[in-house]
Order: C-alpha cells, then structure tokens, then sequence
C-alpha cells in the first residue's frame, strides 16, 4: 500500500470479494496517479441536464457511453463489470477492453450518472462520460460486419467444397446430367452470396484504387472472384464443361481470413479521440459573482473565471486573477519542479494546481489551449512521418499490374491456339498467381509476433513499427519517468542535530507532508509511521508547518524553516530542509532516482549497435546527471516539444532510423515524428496515442526484447515473401501453358498460403 | 441418389438458420470482447466478501 488512496481502493474490491483481481490482472501496479476524488466532482453529473447531455433515455432506464481511462486488461474488465452488477439500479454493463468503452443502463429513479462515475472512480479508473453516440460505433460496426463476412465465407465454402466433390468425382465416374445441373445449381446459391456479401470490400477496394490510379491487391481478386463466379453461372445457363464456383469460395474464404487477421491487429491501436479530453478534469467550478457552480469543462467559455483547488488540473488557458500558488507543468514541458505563480501570470490547461487556491480568467479551451496545440502538432507530425508504405503493398502493386499482363497475354494466346481453353487456362492464371501468400505473409507475422509481444507485455499498436524496429538505428530516451521513475525520492538525508536519528526526521517529515498535494511530499510518503502531527499549514511556494510531540517544526525551504536566505547549498539538487523556524536540524536530497534496470537495458541496447541519445525539457543538472550515471553521451536539456522534434528530425535527415522513448504530453509530438515510438503505460494518454508500442510494467528491459523481437520477425516475413514469389514464378508457366486446372490451381494457393501462415506461427514461440 | 434432392435442400436451410444465429450472436455483442469470457471462466462469482473488517 502506498497511500490512503490504494488503501481505500483495496478495501472496496476486498470488502466487494473481487481481490482476484490482483490475481489476474496483466499490467503490474501502474502507481498512483491522483487522489481519488472527492465525491463532489461526480455529483455535478446526477443533475438532470446532464442525464439529457450524457445519456439517452429508455423509460425509467437511462443508457450511457463511458471512456474508462487506465485499464489494460481482461481483469479490468472483469473487475468493473462485476462492480457494477453489484451497484443496485444498474442494469446492465457491458465494457470493451479494445475501446476501453462501457456502455451502462441504469434505473434513473434509482441512482444517478454520478453515482456510476463516482464507483468507478473509486475503483482507480478515470471515467469520463461521453456524448451518446460518440465514436464508439464505427471500430465495433467494423469488427462486426467483418466476422459476418468471415462466416458466411467459411460456411459457404465448406458447402460448395462438398458439391464440388460430387462435381469432380461425378467427371470420373460419371453423373446424371439432371444431378450435375442441379448441383451447380446449389453451388450457386450458396456460391452467391460469399461473392455479394463477404467479397464485397474486395470490389469496393478494386474501385477505389481504379479511381485513385493506384491498382492495389483488391484489383486482381475482383477479376478473379468476377470473372469465374460470372463465367461459371454462364456454364451453369448453357450446361457448359466445367464451374469454379469452389475456386471462387475458397479464394473469398481465404483472402478474408487474412484481411480479419489484419483488421483485429488494428483495433488493438489506442483511440485517439480521447486522448486530448481526459487531460481535464471533467468539471470546472465556475465562478458567477458570489455562486459557485460544478459545470462540465466542454460548457466553459473564454471570459468565465473558475476556481482551481489544490490538486486539481487546469480546465483551460488562463491567467490567475486572485491568489497565488505553484503549478506542476513537467507533463507539458518535462520540467521537474513545480513553478510559482502569482496574480496575473499564465496557466495551462491541463496542468496541475500544486498549493494554492487560485481563482482564473479564462482564455482559451478546448483544442485552442497550449494542450491542444500540442495535440494538434503530434496528429500533424504522424501524418509527415517518412513515407512508409507497407512491405507487402508496395510489392503489390507491382504485382498485380504484371498478373493482369501476363493474364491478358495468356488469354490472347490461348484463345488463337485453343479458343475453348483460353477461358479455363486464363482463370487458372489468375487464381494461381493470386497474391494470397503475398497478402498473408506480413499481417500472419507480425500477428503472430504481436500476440507474443503482449505476452511480455509489449503491445504493438502499429504493425510498420516492427519492420521499422528491425532496422532501427538510434534510440532517444526522454529523461523524467522514462529513465528516471517519474516521482521524487529522498536520496540522502543530512541529520545536523545530534538528538535526531535519520530514521525520525524522515518520519516527522512524513507526518508533516501526510496532506499536501505537492509532488515533493511524495517522497516522504513511504515513510509514514502513524505519527501524527497538530496544527498543520501550509505556506504556499515555501512549506508546511505543525506540531509533533509538543516541539514545532517546520519543512519546506531554507527560507522557510530558518527565516534567512539560503547560502549553503550548490542548487543542484532539489533540497528539502526540515527545522523549528531557527535551526535546521535535517536537509534531505530529493530527486527522482533511476529505474533499476535503466543501466542493463541501455547497454544491452548498445550491445546490439544502437545508438543513444537522452531529449529533456528538464534543466541542465538533473539531465547530465542522468546522461553521466548511464554512459549516454549526447544529450540535450531545456528542449520544448518543437525543440525535441527538431533533434528527432536532425537525426533522419543524417540518415538515421530513430525510435523515441518517451512519456510526457511534451513528448507526444516527437513520438509521433520518430519512425518507431515506445510509450511505458502509465504515460500521458496523449503520449500514448502517439505511440507505436506500449509497454506495460515498469521496466526498460522489453525494449530489447522488442528489437530482437522486430528483426525476428522480419526475417520470417522475408522467408514468406520469397516463399510466395518462388511459388508464383514457378507455377505461373504451369498454369499458363494449361497444364493446372482451376481446382488445383485453388489448392496450390491454399497450400502456398498454408506455408506462409505456419511458418509464421513459429514466432509465437519466439522467447 | 434421388434422397439428394431432400437432403440438399434441408442441409442448405440448416445452413441458412446457423447464418441467421451467428448474425443474431454477432449482433447482440457475443463477438465484441473474445479475451475477457477466456478470463472470466476460471474466476467464479459465488464467493463472499470476508466478514472480517480488518484492512491490511
């Protein structure tokens, strides 16, 4: 347990009887974010405007669509599910893993959407209600139709396969010309709607490239799939020599499998539409001459003044008008310590309100506030990344347009030899040819290669970043809660009074520090003791003060706690000092110490041949000591998000393929600029977004993994494209001069395809 | 082989209700979430909360 917050979540799922959780969850403790909130954030939302902003009402039932930020797994799931079934009033809850989407209905009379986010608050997520019919709809929608199509592929397939038995052993054995018509009669029924229903993507795909001048895979199928389901239902009219309605199901059957395998890899990508919003606080506290009032943060306008309480984030762009307080910004600039701020300077959106209560004019909201253009910059920066177009597609188009000429020459050819066989021959091309290994041999790797990947808890979101991966060059790490864990830790403690043992300063500090918000406090929070001290205060920018055992005591600055200027200290580090208000009887060293397997990890890096570099927004000290400590030699500080960019940019244009490691809002757009980007899970969701892989844990260790990982991978994907490419060149001259019938044609691309995917599957053991 | 002029006809209507099955299954959701049910199974729902209030 690591603070009253964790206590009390634990003591919910304990007392619910769900501390299985703990058994089954993936991702190792995330550590804390914030507090859990006060019950009065979530009220705001029981009110009747935004039960009709919200959600959508069924009689006394209401329906709403929830964003749960900060969970990673199917224990999740199970574990929110379950809480809620429990909460008296909700009906149902059904939440996505993939989307990290809940969709709830509950009895209004009964308990309000408050009630639902408060309990899911409590749990340790961060719920954030969203507008119904928000983005859900189209990824499910997706996913939905294509296993349909898969469905009504496979089960066609299987069908027309059997009358095809019949057909062909009907040819050697000899069959009732009444039987023959009608099973090609069934075959086209069923054949039908495999080639309406589950092909259609296939023609709307060929279309699309016919407009855009771009032919891409789609092309060659459509004529395939077109051409023989059109020429067989002409055999069928005019009781011709031959069908292919098995050819085409089986084509269909198997092009969807690829493209389903494809499709699910994708979902697994994190949702960008959130990523901005859940930043903000979800309500502000406006304030309307004497009234204050909860409103939601979208109902805020440039003009309005909120209050901002301590621990609480910035809803928008502003500038304090009454009160002072610090402002921890290292989410959107990387800086370590928290800045002062005083009436009339400017605050961001989306950083937090350390100290003080401060009352805000607002400026800006929403995507105009510093956090949205930050936003904007790394959409904008993932859409100038180098040009990288997909192995298998670039091959493909080429490709194709070489089938599409061989299979004219082909048909040309034969049809001044032979006119009857030009036909049957043409298809066999066709089918032979078909870029189906082709098509399978990445998505199958890197499919397989990613469901291992998230065994070691790597996941992949982007598939181009493993063939990135394998041949990537440089690495560049951000400092703060990439390298370094992220919160401050008491490093060495100075006792300058003889009456006091280490141990009790860092006690009594703890006891002082046991209600502040501020990040330093932190640090002495492991080690509270159940000392408890009276008459705490707080002086903002400076300290606390209280009193323990009868004795007053005072921690903060040096200022602070002794009442002159600080003198002593080089200013390197971040010094805390603990005294009565005259004498200083302790000074603790606070930084934010490294990770424990950073030193093993980065020369586990170099001893693959990567290169290293160290991006910070921090100052200069705290960066070299991080940059001396683990042998990296380039490094740069002070560096703004653009600055970061511009370094990740240097480096391409000398030619390097760079991935970024990184975790901060800061970082975001140099994530989304880097060719490969890595984000640990418990950075900003916008830094999330904007990466390509995701690792959960705390450690740096599978980033080696992953580049061992990648150039695996690569080489099966190579080994199945020259699989693919051999198989074509050898059995096109075949088909061509008439020797391979179209059933055979069919299995020689099914067997070619069965390679590929096996060979593929190899990964998947891949330690 | 006359029997094949029933049969087929009746294997082509099962195939039609386990199309329409599969769509309603789809439909309703079944399909959505394909890692928490694998979960789920080995975690059962009939164990009470300890009776016990101490907190560790």
């Amino acid at each position: 347990m690591c603070c009253p917050g964790c206590k009390a979540v634990a003591t919910l799922i304990r007392d619910s009887g769900f501390e299985r959780y703990y058994d089954s969850r993936e991702a190792p403790e995330p550590g804390i974010v914030r507090p859990p909130d006060e019950a009065g954030e979530w009220q705001v939302f029981d009110r009747d405007d935004m039960l009709t902003a919200f959600s959508a009402r069924q009689g006394d039932f209401a329906e709403a669509s929830i964003y749960v930020g900060g969970m990673y797994c199917a224990a999740c799931s199970w574990l929110i599910d379950s809480t809620l079934q429990a909460v008296s009033g909700v009906s149902s809850a059904d939440i996505n893993p993939v989307t990290h989407r809940l969709r709830v209905t509950w009895d209004s009379a009964a308990i309000g959407l408050g009630g639902i986010l408060g309990v899911l608050a409590n749990l340790g997520y961060k719920p954030q209600p969203l507008a119904p019919d928000s983005t859900e709809r189209p990824e499910q929608d997706e996913q939905r139709s294509a296993l349909k199509r898969l469905l009504v592929a496979s089960l066609g397939m299987m069908q027309v396969m059997m009358f095809a038995v019949g057909l062909y052993s009907g040819e050697f054995q000899g069959i009732d010309a009444d039987m023959e018509r009608f099973l090609r009669l069934v075959s086209f029924l069923v054949t039908t709607p495999v080639v309406f229903y589950s092909a259609r993507p296939f023609f709307a795909g060929a279309l699309r490239g016919l407009r855009a001048r771009r032919p891409g895979m789609d092309l060659p199928v459509s004529v395939a799939i077109g051409g023989a389901y059109i020429a067989s239902i002409y055999a069928t009219y005019t009781n011709g020599p031959a069908v292919w309605y098995d050819s085409v199901t089986m084509f269909v059957f198997f092009l969807t499998v690829a493209r389903y395998l494809e499709m699910r890899a994708r979902h697994r990508s994190i949702d960008r539409s959130t990523a901005l919003s859940s930043l903000l606080p979800n309500t502000a506290t406006r304030v309307d001459g004497e009234q204050r009032l909860s409103v939601p943060v979208s109902q805020l306008a440039a003009g309005d003044r909120v209050l901002v309480r301590a621990g609480e984030s910035f809803p928008a762009d502003g500038v304090v008008v009454e009160g002072t307080t610090s402002v921890d910004e290292s989410m959107l600039t990387g800086e370590s310590t928290p800045k002062r701020r005083l009436v009339d300077a400017a605050v961001m959106a989306g950083s937090v309100n350390v100290d003080g209560i401060v009352t805000v004019r607002v400026d800006k909201t929403g995507i105009d506030t510093t956090l949205g253009i930050i936003a904007r910059l790394s959409e904008r920066a993932r859409y100038a990344r180098p040009a990288f177009v997909q192995l298998a597609d670039r091959v493909a188009s080429h490709i194709v347009i070489a089938i599409l000429l061989i299979a004219v020459a082909v048909a040309s050819a034969w049809y001044v030899l032979d006119a009857e066989r030009a036909f049957v021959i043409t298809l066999s091309v066709l089918v032979v040819t078909c870029p189906c290994a082709l098509a399978l041999a990445t998505p199958a790797a890197f499919a397989a290669a990613g469901s291992r990947l998230a065994d070691l808890h790597l996941l992949v979101t982007n598939g181009n970043a493993i063939e990135i991966l394998s041949r990537a060059t440089h690495v560049v790490f951000d400092k703060t809660g990439t390298l370094t864990r992220g919160v401050p830790d008491v490093t060495k403690t100075t006792v300058l009074d003889n009456h006091f043992s280490a141990d009790d300063c860092l006690r009594i500090a703890a006891a002082l520090e046991v209600d502040s918000t501020h990040p330093i406090a932190r640090a002495f929070a492991k080690y509270e003791s159940g000392l408890r001290a009276s008459e705490l205060s707080l002086t903002v920018g400076a300290g606390v003060s209280g009193i323990i055992d009868g004795r007053h005591w005072r921690l903060g600055s040096h200022q602070h706690v002794t009442g002159t200027e600080d003198t002593g200290t080089d200013g390197t580090l971040s010094n805390v000092f603990l005294g009565d208000g005259v004498a200083i009887t302790a000074i603790f060293d606070i930084d934010d110490t490294l990770r424990s397997d950073a030193a093993n990890s980065l020369s586990a890096l170099r001893n693959i041949g990567l290169s290293l570099s160290l991006v910070s927004g921090d100052s200069r000290a705290p960066v070299e000591r991080v940059a001396t400590a683990l042998g990296i030699e380039n490094s740069r500080c002070g560096c703004s998000p653009d600055d970061k960019l511009t370094v990740i940019r240097e480096l391409q244009q000398a030619g390097e393929t760079v991935v970024m490691v990184g975790d901060g809002i800061n970082d975001a757009p140099v994530l989304a600029g880097a060719d490969v980007s890595i984000a640990p899970s418990h950075a900003a969701s916008l830094a999330q977004s904007s990466a390509d892989v995701l690792m959960l844990g705390e450690s740096l260790q599978p980033i080696v993994k992953l580049v061992s990982a990648s150039s695996h991978t690569m080489r099966v994907v190579r080994q199945n494209l020259a699989w693919a490419i051999v198989y074509n060149l050898a059995a096109v001259p075949l088909a061509a001069t008439g020797f391979v019938p179209p059933w055979l044609a069919a299995i020689g691309m099914s067997t070619s395809s069965l390679v590929v995917v096996l060979n593929a599957l190899r990964l998947s053991r891949f330690q | 082989m006359n029997i094949l002029y029933l049969l087929i006809p009746l294997a082509l209507l099962l195939l039609g209700g386990a199309v329409w099955v599969f769509f309603w299954a789809v439909g309703s959701g079944q399909f959505d979430d394909l890692d928490t049910p694998a979960v789920r199974i080995i975690m059962d729902d009939d164990k009470r909360p300890p009776d016990d209030a101490t907190n560790d």
